[in-house]
């Protein structure tokens, strides 16, 4: 990894040039931290084979965004589907690199790059397996951020980019192709094809040029992540670690306490996001000794401090493990254990009113102010 | 001003005690004296945030979708100065439990439609007394499913929360919370009287009422008013209760007798069936060793009695023996005998009270006499005296040191009511003790005519006496009885002329007893002489006579004396017994003298 600090816009802190094969573990752990809801099932076989394939094709360069030619045609690419079909049928290798090619078809184009669709969990490395294999610069930026449910949930849409023609690329070596001029009919379409292609498909979507994505993507993601996953690779007390995250993603505490109860899979489905709502309450330990709920659905959602909401979608919230220093994925939580509930804020487009209708928390049946819009 | 009774707002705790509320179960119940002025049914957040202070909120819908919704739910009522948040059951854990309580928010579970309850309240808070005069119904019903006076008091003081409630006997807390007989400022006093059956006053119900408490005096009286006919049910109960296990005791008595005596019975040739009459009759271990074994049976502990240590007994008795005392004299001797002591006996024995104490060191006598200091008003109260037999192990033990004690409370009849006379400091004197006195006052009535009807005949028998106690001394006798010894000489004399021929020593010891038995007579407890011994001779004994109120006025003066043996001794005044009847106390009231009344 080679940084570029002395060339960086201010504020831009620490930014990468290039990823190697020894920056994998740190955007992995980073990847995590954008979407601590995901356990580690695919660790090992995803990440050794990225190491490989930068091993065998060298370090891919990370090209910030403005410092690519303004035409240069360029995709996204991402994990559709589920986490433990990936696992489950793990990927036979080629299915980015094809996405990707049954686009250029279509369009008759050669993408001369490609980004993430959401910087984070397994959707953070795949860009980096694609940009390899195609032998193209990987661009530092994302549609979300973070990860959100569906796809049409990015920047790129809300600057009025169409997702489509997208393509799902399934491991069994079947694809499909959507063109929808509408990306929640797009998201609708795909969605239905994902279990027959295997559970989990390789996305390729929102073909466009490098210059329409200065201004509809969110800069700097991927090397955030790489970042964030050095920090929490040195496994430090909990307290500096919080305070080091804090200076790269703004990051706070809201409050540290012991877990009294796992209400699980308890309610039916509430919102608009596929998923099963769920609490999880907190007794917070010294402070104001406030009972704190945390809501969740396929992440944490929201969290109320004695009823009153105090973080919520699409603020990013995670939980550390105290005992550990290290960030306690979803399927882990047991009764007893002392967490420190961290708010992480989300990129600003994202507390837009239509950033918010989007993924704030009425999408998940929460019908209440944000705390940062009341 | 106090609003009317009738337009007061109904309270969160007069709202829990009926349906549909009644149902509901409290997950946190913050203050139950609050008022409910308004029902909202919230379906929104929205709703819950135009909400004003006092009303309570019943959760519907999207505002009742549980895990975040009912924490939101709270917190949102918390701001609003709301009253309670009713909410179904489905969505509530015990995190929202702990969360009410947190922000000392009032939280009601429910397993019915939230509409239908919600409407339901909102009728009831739009009508307080008809919800009172529900609520009142349904204490009613509580009031009614209790048979104890401590289980009315609990329900009067659970429905009357913040009102505490006690009834009162003679300005003493006999049940409920003593605070409530208490003056304090601030404080209304409410008396409801409570009467016994043929409404004689028994007891008071009393309650204070705060004066700006939540609960009105004029529904506190009348839920008061409510309880008295549960209260009079559950007294006549424990009467019942009470007759009950003193028949039971006393049965169990007679059979530890039998089983203490049967050796000895077989021994003087099967003399049994024959209920106790005198001493020797009680004392079935005169015969036999006191530390003989009988096993204790098990029937006696299932009654709560000890028998199997040092057993030490105690014997209540009249100071004038009336036969069998009345049921209600049992009730009350045994109320103040058990007052502390629950556990100890007391059993119903011809004219007086058993009981006894059994413990394992045979010198301890610490307890009976704690239990005796404590009984001694109440001996006064109701004329009675106190005998304490010695300490004897197991079932024989305890017949004899009753057969003690009850020698010693006729020993103790000399010093009249509350005397205590311990059996160690009896000695022979007690031989006295068990004198007919009256049938050998009768013999007086019949072998000295002259003596009797003479008008000096006390200061004579007196002196006689005297002279016979001093050993013939008349020095000593005229010290004694405070007079010249001329006059005791004259007296002697005068009594020789009528009969009294002491000095001839074949009659001497006969004549001893006759003087001490008419003296004893008339004199009464306290060494004063009867009102008009001094008078008419024959008429004057009449009044004074131990056991004459209550003759059976048919029985012929005389008739008895040396009539057919072995009645036993029966209750009542009409007994007739030749043989010496059992014991002072079954003493035939008032023979002696009905014949001299009809003579």
């Amino acid at each position: 990894m080679t940084s570029v600090t002395g060339t960086v816009p201010a504020g831009y802190v620490g930014a990468v040039a290039s990823i190697g094969a020894e920056d994998v573990p740190a955007l992995y752990e980073g990847a995590k931290f954008y979407s601590s809801a995901v356990g580690d099932a695919n660790r090992s076989s995803l990440t050794s084979w990225l190491t490989g394939l930068l091993e065998r094709n060298g370090p891919v360069p990370l090209r910030r965004v403005e410092t690519v030619d303004p035409d240069t045609p360029c995709v996204s690419v991402c994990v559709l589907g589920s986490g433990s079909a990936l696992a489950d049928l793990p990927p036979a290798g080629d299915e980015f690199e094809l996405a990707i090619r049954q686009i250029e078809r279509l369009q008759g184009v050669r993408f001369g790059a490609v980004y993430p669709l959401a910087a984070a969990t397994v959707s953070a490395l795949v860009p980096v397996v694609a940009a390899a294999q195609l032998g193209v610069p990987l661009i530092d930026a994302d549609g979300m951020g973070r990860t959100f449910a569906l796809i049409h949930h990015t920047a790129m849409h809300l600057a009025g980019l169409s997702p489509t023609p997208l393509v799902a690329f399934g491991p069994t070596g079947e694809s499909v192709l959507v063109e929808a001029p509408d990306g929640r009919r797009a998201d609708r379409l795909l969605r239905s094809n994902v279990d027959t292609l295997g559970g989990w498909a390789a996305l390729a979507a929102y073909p466009t040029k490098a210059g329409l994505l200065r201004h509809a993507a969110l800069p700097g993601t991927l090397s955030r992540i790489a970042n964030v996953g050095r920090l929490l690779l040195e496994r430090t007390d909990p307290d500096l670690l919080v305070t080091r995250l804090g200076a790269i993603t703004g990051c706070r505490r809201l409050a540290r306490g012991r877990i009294v109860e796992l209400e699980h899979l308890s309610r039916p489905s509430d919102g608009t996001i596929p998923a099963h709502p769920s609490s999880v309450v907190v007794d917070e330990t010294g402070g104001l000794g406030r009972q704190l709920r945390i809501e969740l659905r396929s992440e944490i959602v929201a969290v109320f401090a004695d009823g009153a909401l105090a973080a919520g979608a699409p603020d990013l919230v995670c939980l550390v493990d105290v005992s550990r220093g290290a960030l306690a994925t979803l399927d882990s939580l047991e009764l007893g254990d002392l967490v420190d509930v961290i708010v992480t804020p989300a990129d600003a487009i994202w507390y837009s009113t239509e950033g918010m209708e989007m993924v704030g928390l009425g999408s998940h049946g929460i019908s209440l102010n944000h705390p940062r819009r009341r | 001003m106090r609003p009317r009774p009738s337009t007061l707002p109904i309270t969160l705790g007069e709202l829990v005690r009926i349906q549909p509320l009644a149902g509901a179960e409290g997950l946190y119940l913050a203050d139950a004296s609050r008022r409910v002025e308004q029902v909202v049914l919230a379906e929104t957040f929205e709703r819950l945030r135009r909400c004003t202070p006092h009303v309570l909120v019943v959760l519907h819908d999207e505002a009742a979708t549980g895990g975040w919704s009912l924490a939101a739910a709270l917190h949102l009522a918390w701001e609003r100065n709301v009253t309670a948040v009713v909410v179904s059951r489905t969505v509530a854990g015990p995190s929202s439990a702990a969360l009410a309580e947190r922000l000392n928010m009032s939280l009601l579970v429910i397993d019915a439609d939230p509409v239908n309850v919600a409407l339901q309240l909102a009728g009831q808070v739009s009508a307080p007394a008809a919800a009172r005069a529900l609520r009142q119904a349904m204490c009613a019903e509580r009031l009614a499913e209790q048979t104890s006076i401590r289980g009315v008091l609990g329900v009067l003081n659970s429905e009357l929360q913040g009102v505490p409630v006690a009834l009162v006997m003679a300005e003493t807390v006999v049940a409920g919370r003593a605070i409530a007989a208490q003056p304090r400022p601030n404080v209304e006093r409410v008396e409801v009287e409570v009467h016994a059956p043929g409404e004689r006053p028994w007891g008071r119900l009393v309650a204070a009422v705060p004066v700006h408490g939540p609960v009105p005096a004029e529904q506190v009286a009348s839920l008061l008013r409510l309880a008295r006919p549960a209260l009079q049910a559950a007294w006549a109960r424990t009467r019942l209760d009470s007759s009950a296990r003193a028949a039971h005791e006393q049965a169990a008595f007679g059979m530890l007798r039998r089983l203490a005596a049967q050796p000895a019975d077989e021994e003087v040739g099967g003399r049994s069936g024959e209920p106790a009459a005198g001493p020797g009759d009680l004392v079935a271990g005169r015969f036999r060793d006191p530390a003989g074994d009988v096993d204790v049976p098990a029937w006696s502990s299932e009654l709560g009695w000890q028998v199997g240590g040092a057993n030490r007994a105690v014997w209540l008795a009249p100071v004038r023996p009336t036969g069998e005392p009345p049921e209600e004299v049992t009730h009350l001797v045994r109320a103040s005998w058990q007052r502390g002591r629950a556990g100890w006996p007391l059993i119903v024995q011809g004219d007086g009270w058993v009981s006894w104490h059994s413990s394992a060191d045979p010198d301890d006598v610490a307890p009976v006499r704690r239990a005796v200091a404590a009984f001694r008003d109440s001996a006064a109260a109701h004329d009675l005296v106190i005998g304490v037999g010695r300490a004897h192990r197991g079932v024989p033990g305890l017949l004899r040191s009753v057969a003690e004690a009850r020698l010693a409370a006729h020993v103790a009849r000399e010093r009249g009511p509350a005397a205590v006379q311990w059996f160690d400091q009896v000695g022979p004197q007690a031989a006295l003790a068990w004198l007919p006195i009256s049938e050998i006052a009768q013999v007086a009535d019949l072998c000295l005519n002259n003596l009797m009807d003479a008008r000096d005949r006390t200061a004579l028998v007196q002196t006689v006496l005297a002279v016979l106690d001093c050993g013939g001394s008349l020095s000593q006798a005229s010290l004694r009885l405070g007079v010249h010894r001329n006059t005791v000489l004259a007296r002697l004399s005068r009594a020789r002329q009528l009969g009294l021929t002491f000095d001839e020593p074949e009659q001497r010891l006969a004549l001893h007893v006759l003087c001490y038995a008419l003296v004893s007579q008339w004199t009464d407890s306290n060494g004063h002489p009867h009102a008009g011994t001094a008078g008419a001779p024959g008429g004057a004994s009449a009044g004074g006579a131990p056991g004459a109120a209550g003759a059976g006025g048919g029985v012929a003066g005389g008739a008895g004396v040396g009539g057919a043996a072995g009645a036993p001794a029966a209750a009542g005044g009409a007994q007739l017994s030749g043989r010496r009847p059992a014991g002072p106390g079954a003493e035939p009231p008032g023979w002696p003298h009905t014949g001299r009344r009809s003579a």
